[in-house]
């Protein structure tokens, strides 16, 4: 029936054409999804200033419409749509965006290409998608939606996850840039972006695509393009609301009070002590310290936007509020709340000169728990003593929660240390660009661009005086409430400032030439300042002890001769500045043969004179061969081969010079002080602070890329696949020095190299069954290896990371030549020694008695010691996979999003393993005589512990591979004709967040953040939360 | 409108792109208040106040006396179980390899010392710069630098034997993995270079305390001469810092260990910690003014009421039964050196003290003569106590100079014994403790002396290996391997230096 009208329309366009000049166009403008009317959907005329908007019945009229003219259709959420006219009334159906990539334009570095036209290696998520997930931060919505690229999240409200663009390249600076409606800002940024002003995101991931941003773009760049309004549009009211409770997935299997007793009883004897608790029948199950410590948490977000347009002026009108309340302590005690007010104007002043503006104001507010460590909340919650009661029983003490009379250091009671949890942090932060666009004539474009982020963060923190049980050695208050000599209560304030701008200039040319051959051309600069300051001052004697006057004014403290500590402050500053110039030329040949060139020379003022400017060369082409006369492949509707090859640079250091320190004691992280006493008064001293290294140069990466698209069976399937390669030369490492120099922190040099390769597919489907049931599906498979493959020459620089304390400070993650970078380093455990005749026949162990783990005598040289460490887990996965489903039947819309980590480990190093500490179940599978277990996660179980079956081992390695249901969500599309008098539509939905999770891993959760060399290592996560919530879409 | 724009882009356009430019990426360190190499040392003011830091490394090796103590039978390691610093555990089983970060810390924080001391000699002449900066007394401050060199490699050498010798300047990254191993002997005589270079210059009397003396530049001396059994050269030394009557014996033994007492008349040489300036930093605990070691040797769960004197600490380096039952009866000494917590508690019931039994090897002892006490630390309270650390007292003068007397080419067995017995005297009270013994006997005698003398202070170790006592005293020790401790492995990888034998 539509071909009809199709042909008919034709036909009458030709006759028309041939007989009359204009004509009179008619339609419906109907929502592919489920025929109901668009109400409000723009119609316009190409080329010519003409349009109109869908009526109550989805109808259209326009009026002496030029034969031949093309009308362009467009509704928001929807794909925009270009269609001949016709004479007769037209039917037009509007699918939902992102379901059809054909017409689509991809915002690049300096521009747009048609999708079609890439040649390089793009992701892209729709705002649809971005809409449906309702994330707090963006990144979220790029976790398996965006093939090649890896995002491991935290479960603590607004941090910043771990984000990795095709592996991992160095062992730090792997965040990817973040460019926000073409200005350039940091990852950390995009805790303040709201999610529901996001038009798309593309992710520009080799070095054809990347390159242009130089430098930065090493690691990848998320290219965040916002709403926007259109010319001649109605105003459009979007009215979003969002209300959930958020609870904790799983709490982890620790003993309870009597098996704790029976164990720390086992332990004590065993080491030939005193039974600590002779009657164990009368202890019970205790306390959960888990149950105490996780609240429900609130998670809500709302917004309110309008966009639409005249002639000359263009809107998107935005305000949102985000909370999300923390499960650990509650929203009382863990939060993060957000602000937005975004206003973007396209102005044309002259029919030549657009003028743009974009300016969010975001107000970030929040206040948080101390996490991942063993003396955290969850830490303590984890280790500490479960025969404790919840409440103080004891006569005459202050406080209110009960104590522990064997713990008495580092670990506290979480309820006590939570309620003395006091912090305040508070920003405002202001973005946005300002941008002159000059046409000087056809397709030759001027632009001048000014962005900026301006932020400004305010944080206070209280640390009150607090008893926390008899005896307990950090206790600043007595327990008669008085406080403990030469202990005081403080306040902290930080008052930070940043300012970062970008300023670029540059043109575009487009033209053809011969017709047939079109080019894509831009050139132009750039230059970038990041500064900024923070002061800070702390002050003793807060009145009251109390969070309500816990403020630099209000407290008391005066620097006497026995504390100079009542009073402090301090004062730095920082700022970096690049300045880059780019070239980057485009060609297609009748959109068949795709061909890019870029050149960018970027400077950084972090290098010496020899080495400030470094240039960067990629280059990719395509071929369309669908469009190739001997493709006969009826079953193909789009076959596009591509294949790039350049380089990009990273600049990840500070400059470097021979440095004098002077003053005191230092606290940098090689701690190099200064200054002596001499007969009890302090003499400042000075001394060499930091070397240079001359030689210091860009490191560089060197990345190919080759892939497909592919749209199949009448565009339903659409196919991706990349294959990909990035070598990093000259990686700016931290060289491994002799000892000898002493400790003056030893300068980056350019010595390392890494290697990474990976595919990447992508599998979209599309139909639409029967009249009213429609099928959208994408799935994401992401796969990347990591090899460091130089250091020092003789492969002696490593890079050490994942610490952590479990009674000794343990490091379990390296970065060294010939492995993955941040992989776990550790004994390989294989096993229990089970008597002394064992012992005596395997290799030397020093201190092991039967009971204890044996370890693997990996260099086979008879002893077990430091040289037998070796691999013995990878945080990293294996792959990745991303199923998104989305099904709607007439007004019910279903969506679910599942994924899953296959191969990566998690090293459990919660336990603080203290004599009197709460321990993970397993103990109680211990080896306790010979033939009881040889698994040797399971040594006996003893307070001393001369063999260190707690040294790093495989012992604590775990499977983290897991699958989770991260975002399920019904929804259902009130009929238009019950809605339409009040609202264009009416949606609800209720949604279920991390609904499920598939693991083996025996902790809270095994998806763990914190950069390359803490990935994956546990010390107490804060675990994600699963939410349930119900929400409303409304169009005005 | 087009002719108006059209230029302004342009000209943005050239003028940025085509003069900002090399400025724009130029960068100067004092862009970020920087002070660096080359605008320092301008000054006599500069050159002092870099000399200061050139003793801050001193206050970094805290720990080496626990490992004096640790590594003999006279203290246990303590700790909370066997792997609470595991570093020290296994110095105190002898069962210490290359792998040992305490050991490793120690190595490099002297090296920072020589780094430093050799900085200021690079540029005693001209300044980086190239300008010479000359002043009244500079010379004397450069016998501090001297002395401060040799005190850093005599540590070196008396824990790992041969080390990488270099006098000439700082090392920068480019002679890393550049030295090999110089032979003790080497070491020692460089040693003596800088300390007779120190003495020349070195004036007897510092207004400040702390500050190097001449005769903490002789006394030194004598122990490197002892060190290398050179006795006459050593009881020669030694003789000239007791004939400059500069110091005494103090009668209460026990009060030049308390803050009161530091700096006293016994004082020859001793490094200087504080509260003043406290200090935070849990990944380097010992890098600040303060004295780490304190922390480390008190009485865990340690409680009382006001008047109580002692703070609690970790239970390290307890003294054993073995080294309290080495002071004979009515020796004074034995209750300053020794904290027998449960005979104080019940001697002291006014204090309501409380504490917990030291988890891990207890022996009930404690280290008192640097036990926390209250009031004397600051800020972060475990790792600022302000208590010194007496290197040289002029008992260890006398002491030494009996040895080198009874020792020598032609022994003054006479004047040995006035020096021990003066000593003695001080220890019991009376004269009815004097030894008068010869030869042989008076020798042990002298060795027994400094057991019980020197008791907690980390010299015992240095003393038995020194003395060739250490495979007899010492449960444990191999000889030909524990006389000195393992080049730090992380070394030996990086700069391909040669092991200690056995390690």
């Amino acid at each position: 029936m539509k071909r009809k009208i199709f042909f008919l329309g034709l036909f009458m366009a030709f006759l028309l054409q041939v007989t009359a000049q204009t004509f009179t166009v008619t339609g419906t403008v109907l929502n592919a999804s489920n025929s109901e009317p668009l109400v409000g959907a723009t119609v316009k005329v190409k080329g010519v200033n003409k349009f109109t908007q869908t009526d109550a019945q989805g109808r259209f009229t326009l009026t002496e419409v030029a034969t031949g003219s093309t009308l362009s259709i467009s509704y928001a959420g929807m794909e925009v749509r270009e269609v001949k006219a016709s004479a007769g009334a037209m039917t037009i159906e509007l699918g939902l965006a992102g379901s059809s990539t054909l017409s689509d334009l991809v915002v690049v570095g300096y521009g747009t290409q048609k999708v079609t036209k890439v040649s390089g290696a793009i992701s892209t998520v729709k705002g649809a998608d971005i809409e449906k997930l309702r994330p707090v931060r963006t990144e979220e919505a790029l976790q398996g939606r965006a093939a090649g690229v890896n995002v491991i999240q935290s479960g603590s409200p607004g941090s910043k996850p771990t984000v990795l663009i095709r592996g991992i390249p160095s062992y730090s600076g792997t965040d990817p840039v973040v460019v926000i409606d073409g200005v350039p800002q940091t990852l950390t940024d995009l805790n303040s972006i709201n999610a529901s002003e996001i038009e798309s995101i593309n992710v520009l991931k080799d070095a054809a695509a990347s390159s242009i941003f130089g430098v930065k773009g090493g690691n990848g760049v998320i290219v965040v393009t916002t709403r926007s309004g259109r010319k001649g549009q109605k105003a459009e009211f979007n009215i979003n609301s969002n209300y959930g409770i958020q609870q904790v997935l799983n709490t982890v299997g620790v003993l309870n009070a009597t098996e704790y007793a029976a164990m720390i009883n086992e332990g004590s004897t065993v080491a030939g002590g005193p039974v600590i608790f002779p009657n164990l029948s009368s202890i019970g199950l205790g306390t959960n310290w888990q149950d105490q410590v996780f609240k429900r948490a609130s998670l809500q977000t709302h917004n309110v936007s309008a966009r639409g347009g005249s002639d000359q002026v263009t809107y998107f009108l935005s305000a949102g509020l985000l909370q999300q309340g923390g499960i650990v302590g509650g929203d009382d005690k863990s939060l993060f709340k957000r602000g937005n007010l975004t206003a973007n104007f396209n102005i044309d002043l002259t029919s030549r000169l657009r003028f743009i503006l974009n300016t969010s104001a975001v107000m970030l507010n929040g206040r948080g728990v101390q996490e991942n460590s063993f003396n955290s909340i969850l830490g303590s919650a984890l280790n500490y003593d479960p025969t404790v009661t919840v409440a103080n029983n004891v006569p005459n003490t202050v406080g209110q929660y009960g104590y522990s009379t064997r713990i008495l250091s580092e670990i506290f009671n979480p309820l006590t240390k939570l309620d003395n949890t006091y912090n305040k942090n508070t920003g405002s932060k202001l973005y946005g660009k300002a941008e002159l666009q000059y046409k000087l004539y056809k397709g030759l474009l001027f632009t001048s661009r000014f962005g900026y982020t301006k932020y400004d963060g305010n944080a206070r923190s209280f640390t009150p005086l607090v008893f926390w049980g008899t005896n307990n050695v950090d206790n600043s208050m007595n327990p008669d409430g008085s406080t403990v000599a030469g202990r005081f209560n403080s306040v902290a304030h930080e008052k930070t400032s940043n300012f970062n701008y970008t300023w670029e200039s540059f043109a575009n040319y487009d033209f053809d030439w011969k017709e047939n051959h079109h080019f894509e051309t831009v050139f132009g600069f750039s230059l970038a300042k990041v500064s900024g300051n923070a002061a800070g001052a702390t002050r003793q004697d807060v009145p009251f002890n109390s969070w309500e006057f816990a403020d630099f004014t209000a407290a008391t403290g005066v620097n006497n001769a026995t504390n100079s500590n009542a009073v402090n402050g301090y004062y730095y500053q920082y700022f970096r500045r690049n300045l880059s110039k780019f070239l980057r030329a485009n060609y297609d040949y009748q959109e068949k043969y795709l061909a890019s060139l870029t050149i960018r020379r970027d400077g950084s003022y972090a290098f010496g004179t020899d080495n400030k400017n470094a240039n960067f060369l990629s280059g990719s082409a395509g071929w369309l061969i669908s469009k190739e006369k001997f493709f006969k492949a009826s079953w193909v509707d789009q076959l596009k081969l591509r294949g790039s090859y350049g380089t990009v640079g990273n600049e990840n250091v500070n400059p470097q010079y021979v440095g004098i320190v002077t003053g005191g004691p230092s606290y940098g992280p090689t701690a190099n002080s200064n200054g002596y006493n001499f007969g009890d008064v302090f003499y400042p001293g000075a001394t060499v602070g930091s070397a240079a290294n001359t030689a210091l140069r860009w490191e560089k990466q060197i990345q190919a890329n080759v892939g497909f698209d592919a749209l199949l069976s009448k565009r339903k399937i659409l196919l991706t696949a990349d294959w990909f390669s990035r070598e990093v030369d000259g990686l700016l490492f931290t060289p491994s020095a002799s000892l000898y120099l002493g400790t003056v922190p030893i300068p980056t040099a350019n010595i390392g190299a890494t290697k990474t390769s990976g595919y990447e597919i992508t599998l979209g489907y599309n139909d639409k069954l029967g009249k009213n049931f429609l099928i959208n599906t994408t799935a994401t498979f992401t796969t990347a290896t990591n090899l460091v493959t130089a250091t020092n020459t003789d492969g002696t620089a490593k890079i050490f990371g994942g610490y952590y304390f479990n009674g000794q400070n343990q490091s379990v993650t390296v970065f060294e030549k010939g492995q993955t970078p941040g992989y776990f380093f550790g004994h390989q455990a294989i096993g229990i020694f089970q008597n002394a005749a064992e012992i005596a026949s395997a290799p030397a162990q020093a201190g092991a008695v039967p009971g204890d783990i044996r370890f693997a005598d990996v260099d086979g040289n008879g002893v077990i010691d430091a040289k037998d460490k070796t691999k013995i887990g990878d945080p990293f996965p294996d792959f990745t996979i991303g199923w998104n489903l989305n099904l709607s039947f007439k007004g019910i819309d279903l969506t679910a999003f599942t994924y899953a980590s296959v191969g990566n480990d998690v090293y459990s190093a919660w336990e603080r393993n203290g004599n009197y500490t709460n321990k993970y179940r397993g103990v109680l599978a211990r080896w306790t005589g010979e033939g009881s277990t040889n698994d040797p996660r399971n040594p006996r179980y003893s307070f001393t512990d001369a063999n260190s079956n707690i040294r790093v081992s495989s012992r604590y390695v775990e499977d983290g591979s897991f699958v989770k249901l991260k975002n399920i969500q019904l929804g259902y599309t009130l009929p238009s004709k019950m809605v339409k008098k009040v609202f264009s539509s009416l949606r609800v939905y209720a949604q279920a967040r991390n609904l499920i999770t598939l693991t083996k891993y025996s902790g809270f959760d095994p998806e763990i953040a914190g950069g390359i060399l803490d990935t994956g290592v546990d010390r107490g996560a804060y675990p994600q939360a699963r939410t349930f919530s119900i929400g409303l879409d409304i169009k005005l | 409108m087009r002719i108006q724009v059209l230029p302004i882009f342009i000209g943005v356009f050239l003028t940025t792109s085509l003069t900002s430019c090399k400025k724009w990426i130029d960068y100067d360190p004092k862009e970020d208040f920087q002070i660096t190499e080359r605008n320092y040392l301008s000054s006599e003011s500069d050159y002092r106040t870099m000399t200061v830091s050139v003793y801050t490394p001193m206050q970094w090796l805290c720990r080496a006396p626990l490992i004096g103590d640790i590594a003999t039978n006279d203290a246990a390691s303590g700790g909370e179980n066997a792997s609470d610093v595991l570093a020290l555990q296994q110095i105190d089983d002898f069962t210490h390899t290359p792998v040992n970060n305490i050991l490793t810390e120690l190595w490099q924080e002297a090296f920072e010392g020589i780094n430093r001391a050799n900085y200021m000699h690079q540029y005693k002449q001209t300044n980086p710069a190239g300008k010479s900066v000359d002043f009244a007394g500079k010379e004397a401050l450069y016998g501090e630098v001297y002395f401060l060199r040799a005190y850093y490699y005599f540590h070196l050498v008396r824990f790992f034997g041969d080390v990488p010798l270099f006098v000439d300047k700082r090392l920068s990254l480019s002679e890393s993995r550049t030295l090999q191993r110089s032979p003790k002997a080497d070491v020692y005589a460089q040693i003596e270079r800088d300390l007779t270079a120190a003495i020349s210059v070195l004036p007897a009397v510092q207004v400040q305390k702390g500050r190097i003396t001449k005769y903490a530049a002789q006394a030194l001396l004598g122990k490197v001469y002892l060190y290398q059994n050179k006795f006459d050269n050593a009881a020669q030394t030694l003789e000239s810092v007791i004939a400059a009557n500069a110091f005494s014996l103090v009668s209460d033994y026990g009060s030049q260990f308390l803050s009161s007492g530091e700096n006293g008349p016994e004082s020859v040489f001793e490094i200087q910690h504080s509260n003043n300036s406290p200090y935070y930093n849990w990944g380097v605990p010992n890098r600040g003014q303060g004295n780490f070691a304190v922390q480390m040797v008190g009485v865990r769960g340690l409680n009382g009421n006001g008047a109580m004197p002692y703070a609690s600490g970790w239970s390290f380096d307890l003294p054993t039964s073995s080294l309290a039952n080495a002071f004979e009866a009515g020796d004074r000494r034995k209750n300053v050196a020794i904290l027998n917590i449960e005979e104080y508690k019940n001697a002291n019931p006014g204090f309501g003290i409380t504490y917990q039994v030291a988890p891990f090897k207890n022996t009930g002892l404690y280290n008192q003569k640097y036990h926390p006490r209250k009031g004397e630390t600051s800020g972060q309270v475990e790792l600022n106590y302000k208590n010194n650390f007496r290197v040289i007292r002029y008992a260890d003068v006398l002491l030494m100079a009996a040895e080198a007397f009874n020792r020598s080419t032609t022994p003054n067995d006479t004047k040995a014994q006035q020096y021990l017995n003066q000593v003695r005297a001080r220890a019991f009270g009376d004269n009815l403790h004097n030894i008068t013994a010869t030869g042989a006997v008076l020798r042990q005698s002298i060795w027994d002396e400094r057991r019980t003398e020197f008791a907690m202070e980390g010299e015992r170790f240095f003393d038995l290996v020194r003395t060739g006592q250490a495979a007899s005293k010492i449960t444990g020790f191999q000889t030909g391997k524990h006389e000195v401790f393992p080049i730090p492995q992380l070394e030996i990888d990086i700069s391909v230096l040669t092991q200690n034998s056995g390690y």
